[in-house]
């Protein structure tokens, strides 16, 4: 538990958790109340931050590699309207983290418990601590293949990351770490450039937007694998949790649900161009017929050589490797800011170590042992990175359920629950993960049903 | 930004303790030591049984994957 402080003659009763957060949210408040012609931007500076750190944290080793055997599966058509809609069905579900946060100051483990008791928080916890392991897994896969295409042995790719995970929360501040982690995260639109190399023919990327096509072979049991983890690489359980406690940990309050909307907007935008970007960049392996199915991520950097150059091989490789390493320290966090909501234990970034340990070790723990195990020969890792996706999209209904019940509750939220509008879209994007759920489902049953 | 308003952010990096300012700017449900437990909220039985079956649907696909999962592994072999 954290020890609060107490100065002699002074009411105070806050702890230096506290102190960094009014330090933060001080700069706000001057802001806010001062003039000049650059405050509004410099507030935006200010208040963003966990929405791009989601949508971009998501752009993860498994998103990239999702991504890439999709662009190299079915070049330009279906798939790039498809990502920019998965992305806007993103953005609906974690503007409403924004809102609980903001308005209950409480992280979502903290008041899925609070709520609805131990049994339900049993299971969402159940839920997100799986998906976690996994996911984390995969992000440290990525960081094996994008370092594994300059030589790195995957040893030490790995314990470097881990080192690195390690470093940015030793910071003990949650501004610095924000901010370290956005330095990292931006470098997700290095595919951008490895997209232009890769010359996409611009009116057949404007046809496909509009007409949702074309789409080769139709239907079969490939293509739900890839509409399955291509939903999966932006609508995941860890964002609701990841979202709404750094909201909290930021301290985002009420008076800055707009800024938190405009955040998440911009992470969605970024994470969208940047997923795009991908399957333009990969896109060339599909017109020249080359097997994709097989590669990993090194591979794919390897593969695209000859047609986007040394240069763009090695950005995609390091884009590769960027993904997995941010994805780490974010979901990592993730996992360390439910164990302390749900455990009454320190739950912020900004806690000294005396009194954060615990949750300062469930965070590197949780990195250390899924680093741990990317490092087992001989693992199936594209298949592991195809169905982390796919699982993350069939834990996502009853995460759902679980955040409209919270953000529709007045009793917490106030003037800030749900309207009729926002229900609408949750409730739309539930059904939608629901039905892709069942279908992956049935052809997994029935394989026959589908052209393979 | 004015000078006088970045003097202060600049004092803001150095914050002093034995002020309430901490208290003029977090609201206080944001104080660590300070927030108010929420009760818990009555799940009718309609809510209840969506999420149980939504238990279900996860318990029966994880099993599909692993389902998919074996078979991969097999195909491959």
């Amino acid at each position: 538990m954290t020890q609060p402080i107490c100065p002699e003659g002074s009411p105070a009763d806050f702890t230096e958790e506290d102190i960094k957060r009014a330090g933060d949210r001080r700069r706000v408040h001057l802001l806010r109340n001062g003039k000049g012609g650059t405050r509004s931007l410099r507030l935006l500076w200010l208040l963003i931050g966990p929405g791009i750190l989601v949508m971009l944290g998501e752009n993860d080793g498994p998103s990239m590699i999702s991504y890439a055997q999709t662009g190299a599966s079915y070049g330009v058509g279906f798939f790039l309207p498809f990502i920019a809609l998965t992305f806007a069905m993103a953005f609906v579900i974690q503007e409403m983290t924004v809102r609980l946060g903001a308005a209950t100051k409480r992280g979502h483990a903290e008041l899925i418990y609070a709520r609805f008791g131990r049994f339900w928080g049993f299971f969402a916890m159940a839920d997100l601590v799986f998906g976690n392991l996994l996911t984390l897994v995969t992000e440290f896969i990525a960081v094996r293949a994008g370092l594994g295409f300059f030589g790195v042995p995957p040893a030490i790719a790995v314990l470097g990351a881990l080192l690195v995970v390690v470093a940015v929360v030793l910071t003990r501040r949650y501004w610095t770490w924000e901010r370290i982690t956005l330095g990292f995260a931006i470098f997700n639109l290095i595919f951008v450039p490895v997209a232009l190399m890769a010359h996409p023919v611009s009116s057949q990327v404007v046809r496909a937007f509009f007409s949702w096509g074309p789409l080769p072979g139709g239907v079969t049991a490939g293509f739900i694998l890839l509409v399955m983890s291509n939903i999966g690489a932006t609508v995941t359980p860890w964002m609701l949790f990841f979202q709404q406690s750094a909201v909290v940990d930021k301290g985002l309050t009420t008076a800055d649900i707009r800024h938190g909307r405009i955040d998440t907007a911009i992470g969605a935008v970024l994470a969208a161009i940047a997923a795009i970007a991908t399957v333009l960049a990969t896109a060339p392996l599909f017109a020249h017929h080359v097997d994709a199915s097989n590669l990993e991520g090194a591979a794919f950097a390897q593969a695209l050589v000859p047609y986007v150059g040394n240069i763009g091989a090695t950005l995609f490789a390091i884009g590769i490797f960027e993904a997995g390493l941010v994805a780490a320290i974010t979901i990592s966090s993730s996992s360390a800011y439910a164990f302390g909501e749900v455990t009454g234990t320190a739950r912020s970034l900004n806690s000294p170590l005396r009194e954060g340990w615990l949750f300062y070790a469930v965070l590197v723990a949780a990195a250390a042992i899924a680093a741990a195990l990317v490092l087992i020969p001989n693992a199936p890792l594209v298949l592991i990175v195809l169905l982390v996706n796919v699982i993350a999209v069939l834990a996502m209904p009853p995460a759902i359920v679980f955040l409209m019940l919270l953000v529709n509750d007045r009793e917490i939220m106030g003037e800030h629950a749900n309207g009729p509008m926002a229900n609408f879209f949750g409730v739309t994007v539930t059904i939608l993960l629901v039905l892709a759920g069942l279908i992956f489902g049935i052809t997994t049953i029935f394989p026959h049903l589908l052209p393979s | 930004m004015n000078n006088n308003m970045e003097i202060e952010l600049q004092q803001t990096a150095l914050p002093n303790p034995s002020s309430n300012w901490v208290y003029e700017v977090l609201e206080p449900d944001q104080l660590s030591t300070a927030k108010q437990p929420f009760g818990r909220q009555a799940l009718n039985r309609r809510t209840v049984i969506l999420l149980w079956g939504l238990r279900v649907y996860v318990v029966l696909m994880v099993l599909l994957v692993a389902l998919q999962t074996w078979n991969a592994f097999h195909s491959a072999q």
